[in-house]
């Protein structure tokens, strides 16, 4: 859409005037066509790998987008535009032998440039505006062997690595086409090498996807994705549940029931990365007693939460982290739910019962907000009063949470796509980090710091989950809950398999 | 020419209620919050380098009032320069300004083309049923939540009886549900105001001269009679039409329209300056000439109001 803005509002209203009234007169006119309708909350306002962290990108870009590594629904990582790799010279380099044949939408052959290129501009310049550069800052440089292979450089060592080149910043792009379109084109108009390319996005309003006839691996089994941003929980449901679209992403636990109920459409559960906490203000206050901090623990039943406020998709957790996490020790099992323990303890730490304690939470989350109702009714159960604080998101994240000016709790709900408890423990343990306002433990560092200079799985799955049982010793945390990622899925769809982390692939799906 | 130095002075006014708008939304919103921490998400290994880089990047490390003046030279030359997150704000606009006064305009045809003529029906038949039945109506009306009735409208034509279009902005059948939502909800308040504005009229004077003098019914009601109280219905419809314009936010949530109430709810939650100054002016400058142009119709209508 381009106007000319002097005579730009009269003209587009006429415009769309008119429009409007042909389509009113024509009903939509069938083609032989096969197009998926898909529904998500968010717009990611960008396509570009390197601009966004948004979990609404990964479900439309992971469709026109690889990576050198795949992972699939599985969370297994497999040879994605690499067919292999190798750790080379002390673990300092790593060979990466490229997929050969493969060609981007615009048909630019895929090859050691466009590698090179995609992390030259992730790293340099372009990176810096977005957030996905510090992602990768431990690669030094990619460099050219031939046509087809490429070193990589580190600077430092990173066990994640592999897993993050299959997603978000690390996703292939084409040179040639950038340098021709420019940057702010690429951001609405990308180019890729997979299944689906960008027939067209309009800024909140939706994206449509048309399948690539030169993919290298298979063929997407429909024409068209047309996915289209619905923010409104009741206005993506009544799409659905109407026929509109297709698939909806992102289900509302207040609509599960609905949907279960309704013949047409079955809902489709997973486990999914995200994890909710509380975390305890650890520094002043009554909960800087560990004694405090479990007998807020014991004082909670988190089955009942799960059971009768999230309909039982949620799985209970012992850290913050999910079962599928790297890092998860199976051997904890999350604190028992035991009030009179949690009245003993108090009673032992000298708090007097009816003593005020506050939770902090950013307020449009609505779910948590009536988790939160049952927390404070739980503590008040064994003599706590619990006053709850919402806040406005983005004062909550930028103010509240880092500046540590919560109370003796506050809300935490994070889950990184990458299912590798480093991304979290670092974030919630590690002293200095910007949204860990009270945690300074020199144990807790040492372990963090260890994991992420080897390659070795086995030593680093060890150290995270000592973090893990160090946190759960000390109840440095209150882990409530690993949400389950929800999709509302028409009968009419076959071959949908969900993915935990909303990276949605829709190539083999099909609509009858 | 009078009616110019009128213009003159109106468009004057219209500059200065934008600097002044402008200005105090951009200084308040850089009171709460960062968008270079927005930008980075809460992704691990983000350090404060990286948020001076990305700081310096958008030119947020510029002195307020510099910041300030490159957005009015974007506003002035209509360019309305970058957003923080997605790209041109004017290709953004281009989106959600049409489908604003669309879905603005249809609304207000949807509620005139009911409460006119119920509204006059009403006044002629002043303590009747159809008076009181619609009186009562207006009252049920008035005390809907908005959102509540376009869901209800929503269940009801699009799942129950799937005969239209639950939300979008892909066809003309998707105006119509948001439309008549709106529609009947000011429909409430102008069948009201309608009907108070003829039984003025009608009890005035010369009403009563022309139906002495013989004219037909029908040219006292609408010759005379409507023609007066269109002067305050038109006046009360402006100003609802510049309200419209920037509080449509829940209906177009609802429906998933999307237009500038939306932007600016989304500009404001992400701290997107560019883009939450240009919605905000824009709105400004809509809602001022919105004003003007009631002024200037007033005086087709009712030539003892030529502006002097």
């Amino acid at each position: 859409m381009s106007y000319k803005l002097n005579s730009f509002s009269r003209g587009a209203v006429c415009a769309t005037l008119l429009a409007s009234a042909l389509t009113v007169l024509m009903p939509a006119v069938s083609f032989a066509q096969t197009t998926l309708n898909v529904a998500q909350r968010q717009d990611p306002q960008n396509l570009d790998p390197i601009d966004t962290f948004s979990l609404s990108w990964g479900s439309i870009a992971s469709n026109i987008f690889e990576g050198l590594v795949f992972r699939g629904e599985d969370l297994q990582l497999q040879p994605g535009l690499a067919t292999s790799w190798e750790f080379l010279d002390n673990e300092t380099r790593i060979r990466f032998n490229l997929r050969k044949g493969v060609a981007f939408h615009n048909g630019e052959p895929f090859n050691a440039d466009a590698v090179k290129y995609t992390f030259d501009r992730l790293l340099g310049a372009e990176g810096e505006k977005g957030p996905q550069r510090s992602n990768y800052t431990s690669i030094k440089e990619v460099v050219v062997v031939d046509a087809h292979t490429v070193d990589f450089l580190m600077e430092r060592p990173d066990p994640v690595l592999i897993t993050k080149l299959a997603g978000y910043g690390a996703m292939i792009v084409p040179p040639k086409y950038i340098e021709e379109v420019g940057e702010e084109a690429f951001d609405l108009k990308p180019v890729g090498t997979g299944p689906f390319e960008v027939a067209e996005y309009t800024p909140t309003v939706g994206a449509k996807l048309a399948k690539s006839d030169t993919y290298w691996n298979g063929e997407a089994k429909v024409d068209a994705v047309n996915i289209r941003f619905i923010s409104e929980d009741a206005t993506r449901i009544a799409e659905l549940l109407s026929g509109g679209v297709d698939i909806a992403l992102n289900i509302p636990k207040p609509s599960v029931e609905t949907i279960r109920e309704n013949e047409r459409v079955d809902l489709v559960a997973v486990d999914g990365p995200t994890v909710v906490i509380t975390r305890f203000n650890t520094e002043t206050g009554i909960t800087q007693d560990p004694r405090v901090r479990r007998a807020i623990a014991l004082a909670i039943d988190t089955d009942a939460i799960i059971e009768s406020l999230l309909g039982g998709l949620a799985s209970p957790i012992s850290s913050a982290q999910g079962e599928k996490s790297f890092g998860n020790a199976p051997d904890l099992t999350p604190y028992a739910y035991d009030p009179e323990q949690a009245r003993a303890l108090l009673a032992e730490a000298g708090i007097a019962p009816g003593t005020e304690i506050t939770l902090d939470f950013p307020g449009n989350y609505d779910t948590f907000r009536e988790v939160s109702q049952v927390l404070a009714a739980y503590l008040d159960m064994v003599g706590l009063k619990l006053n709850v604080r919402p806040h406005e998101n983005s004062v909550y994240y930028n103010d509240i949470q880092p500046n540590g000016k919560t109370g003796e709790l506050y809300y935490f709900g994070w889950g990184g796509w990458t299912f590798d408890f480093d991304n979290t423990a670092y974030l919630l343990y590690h002293t200095g980090e910007r949204q860990n306002a009270y945690i300074s433990d020199e144990k807790l560092d040492a372990l963090l710091e260890s994991q992420r200079t080897t390659y070795d799985t086995d030593v680093r799955r060890k150290a995270l989950q000592d973090v893990a049982r160090y946190s759960y010793e000390n109840t440095l945390d209150l882990p409530l809950y690993n949400e389950a990622t929800l999709y509302g899925v028409s009968t009419r769809v076959e071959g949908f398999v969900p993915a935990p982390d909303d990276r949605a692939r829709y190539m083999n799906v099909t609509v009858k | 020419m009078p009616i110019f130095r009128f213009v003159f002075q109106r468009l004057l006014q219209a500059i200065l209620v934008t600097v002044a708008v402008t200005l105090f939304v951009s200084f308040a919103i850089r009171l709460t919050g960062d968008p270079a921490i927005m930008l980075a998400g809460d992704s691990s290994g983000v350090t404060e380098d990286d948020l001076a880089r990305i700081r310096e990047a958008l030119g947020l490390n510029q002195p307020f009032l510099v910041q300030y003046w490159d957005f009015m030279k974007t506003l002035v030359t209509l360019d309305f320069g970058e957003s923080f997150f997605r790209g041109s704000v004017r290709d953004l606009i281009a989106i959600a300004l049409p489908s604003t006064l669309l879905l603005a305009l249809a609304s207000m045809a949807v509620s005139i083309m009911i409460s006119l003529p119920l509204g006059i029906h009403s006044a002629l038949h002043k303590g009747g049923i159809s008076d009181q039945i619609i009186r009562v109506l207006s009252l049920v009306g008035l005390s809907f939540p908005n959102f509540w009735l376009g869901i209800m409208l929503v269940l009801l034509f699009s799942i129950t009886f799937p005969i239209l279009p639950a939300s979008g902005f892909a066809t003309g059948q998707s105006l119509i549900l948001p439309a008549t939502t709106i529609g009947i909800i000011l429909t409430a308040t102008n069948v009201r105001l309608v009907r108070t504005q003829m039984l003025e009229t009608l009890s005035a004077q010369y009403v009563m001269v022309a139906r002495a003098k013989g004219l037909s019914e029908a040219s006292v009601i609408y010759k005379h009679a409507l023609r007066n109280a269109a002067i305050s219905i038109i006046t009360f419809l402006g100003l609802q039409f510049g309200n419209l314009i920037g509080g449509l936010v829940i209906i177009e949530l609802v429906f998933n329209w999307p237009g500038m109430g939306t932007l600016s709810i989304e500009a404001i939650s992400q701290r997107d300056y560019p883009l939450l100054q240009a919605t905000v002016s824009i709105l400004a400058i809509m809602i001022v000439a919105v004003n003007l142009a009631v002024d200037l119709v007033y005086g087709l209508i009712d030539p003892r109001i030529r502006v002097a």
